[in-house]
């Protein structure tokens, strides 16, 4: 139990609170008696009152004048000098400022910026002092600073602590004494794996810490990070920067899939991957030697962006917001600066010109994407991406399948053609033919005499009707000429009039040889809105005859096709799968397209067939036989005989042979497993570099067609830090110039957001903007200290948070008096240790493990857990996407961790918004912490939250002992950490003995109560009345204050 | 912001001990009275308002709140407000170049070999002493246009919905930054203790078309969420979360709500922390609304003669009549921004079918809630915006002889009108050129509406900022000019 403070005076607090509101408007102020610093003191009152004027930004620069250096600031200008260094009354920058002239005063009257009189002293004193200029503190490179010492003091384990209690002593403070060993171990456990510690573990914990001390702590520290819970908890925050959800956003708001990138920023977590590495993984991961699958899902980062598919919108504006968008992200998340603001126009307060956006806008130009995409799948480049357990099948299959080939070829080893063979084959051929023939599915179409070179032809429309739900199959024999191009129709029902621009471009079906592959296209729109799916490896040569055939099982997605050559499918992989709306049934040109110039395919291509219902494997396969055999046959007899038709001949026959037909089926079984298997891969957005870079440019104020002068990629190297020696100019240079052990940024950047992560604000609070606008850090020594440990540390990211978590500052204990509250509300100075509201997952997460309900599996697919009916009724757009609606979840998907609650853009889910969650349109790294009553109403009544409440009830009864001291004390105990004191547990057994009378008063009342708590199991040897009243004090509990915040 | 939070957190606490005596122990409650004195002394002048920025607002306002009337999709002003004698004799011709100025189009007509001019198949006829034109679409509207401003000159740079509703309701069109309502709130708070500031109400869409809506519409951006709209839905619940499970009744919530008040006291009075008082406070006013919000939507008092006035589709849970009377019942409630979306205006074809049934919906409903307004002494305070995101080409998106003809949307010229709240009553302002395709006179953008619109709650809006990133934001970015013209 924990120590109470005697009852407050009141009079004190109100005192405290009068002083917060003058005192809390102040920055974090400088110690009276501390030397004067520039950055400190003097940048931000330059850059919040001057800069935009007089600053960097040369388009909007006042009187030629800067006042963010020296040597513009000193200048002559006619006898008057803005600055005379030493000189405040000489310096028309003071006089300007106090002048009682409304048109002489600056800042002036419009801008509503104001120097105060105190400012104007500091201003004063720094020109007295020779008006001594610095670069901004976070443009420099950190060093290691010295760790203070704090003599005649033993408090402290951490160099960290030093650095806090040496402010502590400045400001005439002390450290809160430690929390108690429970009390840290639920902080931490939030901190670690967001989830908290049962009363089991709180017991244990305090006893092992009584009995081993420090050991204890680091160990619990290293259970903690073992659980595949820390790699969930850490990827938390950073979905928020890197803006994952699992719809596009914009109007349309459809279905994306991304979960892949999401469990692999988990795995970086939990396999404690160096942050520079997952820096460069995200940034680049594709550009790497060799890239694996793992490093391909992790450029998804960069692809998380929403992406718009509303009809008519101009492509190229929307790639370009693309591209502003990764500028905005990297640069938040790793820089700590506004670079966006430098997109229109040189930046007002940092040293950003609009040149420096564009060079660096320009590593993220290079993608093969389009503005318009993502209307119900994911948009491109995309691959596939199995996940470990379909990456296993998938190598017991490849190695099934090659040892089915290997075998396969054996058996073919010892075969050769001799005559007598001739009427078993034909008999097969005859065979096979009147099975097709009888085969009602399957229609021949006329077209053009074999061999001739082909004249465009058309087909009705009707003849390959891609519409019908059960699809279709298409069937031929091609012989390609040497002479075709690398692109050409085969068979074209599509538009290849008018512009790309147009909605309605390229609307129609169309199977295409491109590059000896053979391409199935069934279109909206081309490209993008398409189903777009090439054989891979399939080599058709030219001058060499084969049998093709498509298939098309009808259900709108890339999975439905299947691909045939020589009737055996081949692996094909997906281009693009984004098709929604309907297609024309225009109809077909054969061997051309209705483009203006239209390539012609030369060579042969005859026997076409129509099989619909699309076919099985096996009906195509009796097809190519039928017509396959006599072929080989011809062939033979001429003398022209090619070995791969040979093995036709060889195929059939032993597939008929007793001792072969096993092995000859095991090939294609094992081929056709293979592949159905790769179809049902998810996949994943990614990186990818176009082979002929696009140029960049600047664009004249940020508008997307206004191209100004060309740019290459670069980085603000003189302002930050060199190019790496030679480092290539693409992302993965960039990767290393953001990773390089002296960039001023990056690992503070991080550093400062593991510790707002841990203790509730950044050392500098504004964790997105560490330019001259930001505020001074808290700690600048620390901040500096803590950047250089993790970064020569070799970025360990679990070696660095265990340190932070075993100070003494993070150790300290929460409570708080007025006259602290009223001196430093936020806790910047670090007199006590964080207290602060759980986020939005976390809250819901806890619930769900206290209650018994969490289901703790890691990764896959997004979950669907309880939302309000109707809540996207009227809002959401009206075409049936994926994603427009709520596929309510059943059993275990109802309890997965809130991480993995289905995230829509647009219409996030409501109990997360309402405890602050962002929509995460666009990168976020630091939430509101708001206290609304729309929270209160939620955690009343939200079905999960209720649910939580009736189960934690039920363990209760069930778990925590025989009378209702001892349930309340288990249920109050699991909830917050700690026991009950004896007042607390008088308003709890008031309240739940008040319930009960009520409730048995109307029994009814108390099932129905029950029969609206959640879809789980309801206990039923636990008469009603008693489960609704202690279901009503287990929801009491779990809204509480204390329940709710990490402390 | 702290001091801000704290400011609001002491009027929170006021606001709560205002409504004491809701079972806190005897101990709790003596502590907190103590505290009423302090912060009483704070309030300026008690019960104006609640949270809000200290000198907020900047001059005496000429409104108290904002009812929006937003349709989304983009109505065509060419059909309903802008009559253009010239599209007449120019059926299917071609768009003057010299008109066009080398406009973007969307992609919806990239291909489309000519822009084909397209008059409206509708009448226009004089209301009123103003004698302003109104289509026959809008035979109501045209009943009040006595009372109403219209601006023809309305234009936005943004060409495709989601940029350009964003742009509407946030200043911006790219998502991230605040909504109107969420500003007005974050600056000029609450002036109910009982209800949210910021109501979103939307039009059920029977047709189930039309373009989405999105969370962020009614955001706040990067100021806190607390900011956000709530959305008061036609169907289930009224406010997410806000009816008990069923089986528990007021007093049952209230026995579970003083124990965890206690329970919260206790532990604030252990640990210090002042959010745990703020969050006593919120959950008073969260069992407050139960009782306030479905109050507000039980409509059963109003007379049959306010019901007629709306006509038949008010007794439609969802209807935009029913959504036109609520929000005059949120209006009297003191909410402050009151924000309605009716959807379904993009007709990019078959406008001669949709475009009356549309109308049908909206019009008798919105000169309904005006005189409403009026009659009840509220219209004076009232500021009500009836209008879309833009508006729609005087060229057909389509064949123009066709019957199924429609319209591409169009940014460079569009109408509104707006009422009440300061409003001059009966004008026209500004004027598009012969083809309804420029603003020929008095140009309104979107950001200087936004101006006004702050103008009128006494806000100015250069002044009504909030850092983030490094920079002072505000609605209107670094643009927006209060049309004073329109201002009586």
């Amino acid at each position: 139990m924990l120590p109470h403070f005697p009852a407050p005076m009141i009079s004190t607090q109100l005192r405290a609170a009068l002083l917060t509101l003058t005192i809390a408007c102040m920055p974090i102020a400088r110690a009276p008696a501390a030397p004067l610093q520039f950055n400190r003191d003097i940048r931000p009152i330059l850059s919040e009152n001057c800069f935009q004027c007089h600053g960097q930004d040369r388009a909007h620069r006042e009187a030629k004048l800067r006042l963010d250096e020296f040597e513009s600031a000193t200048q002559d200008r006619d006898g008057f000098f803005a600055i005379v260094p030493g000189k405040p009354e000489q310096s028309e920058m003071i006089a300007r400022i106090l002048s009682d002239d409304e048109s002489e005063r600056m800042p002036p009257e419009e801008s509503n910026k104001h120097v105060s009189p105190a400012q104007v002293a500091l201003l004063k004193q720094w020109i007295s002092e020779g008006a001594v200029y610095e670069r901004h503190w976070a443009f420099i490179a950190p060093q290691r600073p010295v760790v203070p010492s704090n003599p005649g003091t033993s408090w402290g384990r951490s160099p960290i602590d030093a650095f806090v209690l040496q402010r502590l002593t400045q400001e005439k403070l002390t450290p809160s004494p430690e929390a108690s060993p429970a009390t840290w171990l639920r902080r931490v456990s939030f901190d670690l794996v967001g989830l908290p510690p049962t009363p089991q573990e709180l017991d244990a914990f305090s006893a092992d810490a009584a009995r081993r001390g420090e050991t204890a702590y680091s160990e619990a520290v290293d259970r903690l990070m073992r659980s595949p819970h820390f790699g969930e908890r850490l990827a938390m925050d950073w979905l928020d920067a890197a803006r994952y959800a699992d719809t596009h956003g914009f109007n349309n708001d459809s279905t994306r899939t991304m979960w892949r990138w999401r469990d692999w920023v988990i795995e970086a977590f939990n396999s404690n991957k160096p942050y520079n590495e997952f820096i460069t993984e995200q940034l680049a991961g594709d550009l790497l030697p060799s890239p694996t699958l793992d490093q391909r899902i992790a450029t998804g980062f960069n692809r998380n962006h929403v992406i718009n598919s509303e009809g008519g919108i101009i492509d190229e504006e929307y790639r370009i917001e693309y591209v502003a968008d990764r500028i905005r992200t990297v640069s938040t998340a790793w820089l700590g600066l506004t670079f966006e603001c430098a997109r229109c126009h040189d930046h007002k307060f940092d040293p950003i010109e609009q040149r420096d956006y564009y060079r660096l806008s320009a590593f993220f130009n290079n993608v093969p994407e389009w503005g318009e995409d993502g209307r119900v799948a994911n948009a491109v480049p995309m691959i596939p991406a199995p996940t470990r357990a379909q990456q296993a099948t998938l190598a017991r299959l490849e190695k099934e399948r090659s040892a089915a080939f290997e075998a396969a070829d054996a058996a073919r080893a010892g075969w050769t053609w001799n005559e007598s063979l001739r009427t078993q084959v034909e008999q097969l051929a005859a065979a096979a033919r009147t099975a097709t023939d009888a085969n009602k599915s399957i229609t021949t179409i006329e077209i053009p005499p074999p061999d001739a070179k082909i004249q465009a032809s058309v087909l009705p429309g009707a003849t390959f009707d891609f519409t019908h739900k059960d699809g279709l199959s298409i069937a031929f024999w091609l012989r390609p000429d040497a002479g075709n191009p690398k692109d050409v129709a085969l068979l074209s029902g599509t538009n290849h009039q008018g512009s790309p621009a147009d909605t309605s471009f390229g609307n129609g079906r169309e199977i295409r040889l491109i590059n000896g592959e053979i391409e199935l296209r069934i279109a909206d729109r081309l490209p993008v809105y398409s189903i777009t799916v090439r054989t891979e490896g399939a080599g058709l040569r030219p001058e060499e005859l084969h049998h093709v055939a498509v298939s098309y099982s009808g259900g709108k997605t890339a999975a439905d096709v299947r691909m045939y050559v020589d009737g055996r499918e081949v692996a094909c992989r997906t281009i693009y799968d984004d098709l929604h709306g309907g297609y024309s049934k225009r109809d077909f040109l054969v061997a051309t397209d209705n483009a203006t110039n239209a390539a012609r395919f030369l060579g042969t291509l005859e026997d076409l067939r129509r099989v619909a219902p699309a076919a099985s494997s096996e009906t195509i396969s009796t097809l190519f036989r039928a017509t396959a055999l006599p072929r080989a046959l011809g062939a033979i007899d001429s003398g022209s005989a090619r070995s791969h038709e040979t093995r036709w001949i060889a195929d059939a026959l032993l597939a008929e042979d007793a001792k072969t037909r096993d092995t000859l089926a095991r090939e294609i079984d094992a081929t056709e497993r293979l592949l159905a298997l790769r179809r049902t891969f998810p996949t994943t957005m990614v990186m990818e570099e176009m082979d002929v870079p696009r140029q960049a440019y600047l664009l004249i104020r940020g508008n997307y067609d206004a191209h100004g002068e060309k740019l290459d990629a670069g980085v603000p190297e003189k302002l930050l830090a060199p190019w790496p020696e030679g480092a290539p100019r693409n992302r993965l240079g960039l990767a290393r110039w953001f990773t390089q052990p002296n960039h001023p940024l990056t690992g503070r950047v991080v550093v400062n957001r593991f510790w707002a992560q841990l203790f509730g604000t950044g050392l500098v609070k504004t964790l997105e903007d560490f330019g001259s606008q930001s505020e001074w850090p808290s700690h600048p020594e620390l901040l500096d200290w803590l950047a250089r440990e993790f970064v020569d540390g070799g970025w360990n990211v679990k070696a660095f948070l265990k340190e932070l978590v075993l100070s003494s500052t993070y150790r300290q204990s929460s409570q708080v008096t007025a006259d602290l509250v009223a001196r430093d509300p936020e806790n910047r100075l670090l007199a006590r240790g964080p207290r602060v509201r759980l986020p939005a997952e976390l809250i819901r997460d806890q619930a769900l493990a206290v209650s018994g309900l969490l289901a703790a599996r890691i990764g896959g697919p997004s979950v669907f857990p309880y939302q309000p009916d109707g809540l996207y009724d009227s809002i959401v757009v009206g075409a049936a996407y994926p994603g427009t609606k709520w596929l309510l979840g059943s059993g275990e998907d109802l309890y997965r961790r809130s991480i993995y609650t289905f995230w829509k853009r647009t219409m996030p889910h409501p109990m997360m918004l309402a405890l602050d969650a962002p929509d995460r349109e666009f990168c976020t790294v630091r939430r509101s912490r708001t206290n609304t009553p729309l929270q209160a109403l939620t955690l009343w009544n939200e079905t999960g939250y209720v649910e939580a409440a009736r189960r934690l009830a039920t363990r209760m009864i069930r778990e925590g002992g025989t009378d209702d001291t001892a349930r309340a004390t288990f249920a109050f105990h699991a909830s917050t950490g700690r026991r009950p004191d004896k007042a607390e547990l008088t308003v709890i057994l008031r309240t739940w003995e008040n319930l009960r009378t009520n409730f048995a008063a109307h029994p009814s009342d108390a099932e129905t109560y029950v029969a609206h708590t959640g879809a789980s199991a309801v206990d039923a040897m636990i008469p009603p009345v008693e489960l609704a009243a202690a279901t009503n004090v287990a929801s009491m509990i779990l809204s509480l204050d204390e329940t709710l915040t990490k402390d | 912001m702290s001091c801000c939070n704290n400011y609001e957190r002491m009027h929170s606490r006021r606001d709560f001990l205002s409504k004491a005596g809701l079972g806190l122990g005897a101990a709790a409650l003596a502590h907190l009275f103590r505290g009423q004195a302090f912060a009483g002394a704070q309030v300026a002048s008690p019960g104006s308002h609640i949270g809000g920025l200290p000198g907020l607002p900047h001059f005496a306002p000429t409104a108290k709140r904002v009812i929006c009337l937003f349709q989304s999709g983009g109505p065509s002003h060419l059909d309903l407000f802008d009559d253009k004698p010239v599209l007449r004799q120019r059926f299917n011709k071609d768009l003057p170049d010299s008109v066009r100025q080398g406009q973007r189009i969307t992609g919806m007509v990239a291909s489309q070999s000519r822009l084909a001019l397209q008059p409206s198949k509708f009448g226009f006829q004089a209301g009123g002493k103003s004698g302003t034109l109104f289509s026959e679409l809008l035979p109501y509207t045209r009943g009040i246009a006595d009372d109403i401003c219209v601006i023809r000159s309305m234009y936005t740079e943004a060409i495709n919905h989601d940029p350009a509703i964003t742009f509407f309701q946030t200043g911006s069109q790219l998502p991230g930054r605040p909504s109107m309502g969420a500003w007005t709130d974050y600056g000029l708070g609450q002036l109910n203790e009982n209800l949210p500031s910021y109501v979103v109400l939307i039009s059920v869409n029977k047709k189930g078309a039309g373009q989405g809506l999105l969370a962020r519409l009614w955001g706040s951006g990067f100021l806190p969420s607390k900011h956000q709209g709530v959305q008061f839905r036609s169907s289930g619940e009224p406010v997410l979360y806000l009816s008990d499970t069923p089986g528990i009744t007021r007093e049952r919530r209230r026995m579970m709500l003083n124990g965890a008040a206690e329970l919260n006291q206790i532990q604030f009075e252990h640990a210090g922390d002042p959010e745990i008082e703020t969050r006593i406070s919120q959950a008073e006013m969260a069992y407050r609304m139960q009782t306030s919000v479905p109050d507000l939507m039980e409509l059963s008092k109003e007379s049959q003669a306010t019901f007629d006035s709306y006509g038949a589709a008010v007794h439609e849970p969802g209807s935009f009549a029913r959504n036109c009377l609520i929000a005059r019942r949120l209006a009297e409630r003191g909410v402050r921004f009151i924000q309605l979306y009716h959807r379904d205006w993009d007709h990019h074809g078959g406008l001669q079918d949709r475009l009356p049934s549309l109308a049908l919906d909206v019009d008798q409903p919105s000169a309904a809630l005006v005189k409403d307004l009026k009659q009840r002494g509220l219209l004076d305070e009232t500021l009500v915006i009836w209008g879309g995101e833009f508006g729609r080409t005087p060229y057909a998106q389509g064949d123009a002889s066709h019957e199924k003809y429609g319209r591409d949307h169009h940014g460079k010229a569009f109408s509104i009108w707006m009422a009440g709240g300061g409003v001059k009553p009966g004008i026209v302002h500004g004027s598009t050129d012969d083809f309804g395709f420029n603003v020929a006179d008095k140009p309104v953008h979107i950001h200087d509406l936004q101006a006004t619109i702050l103008h009128t709650l006494g806000v100015d809006h250069t002044r009504l900022t909030y850092r983030f990133q490094g920079r002072q934001y505000r609605l209107t970015d670094v643009h927006g000019k209060v049309v004073k013209d329109i201002l009586a």
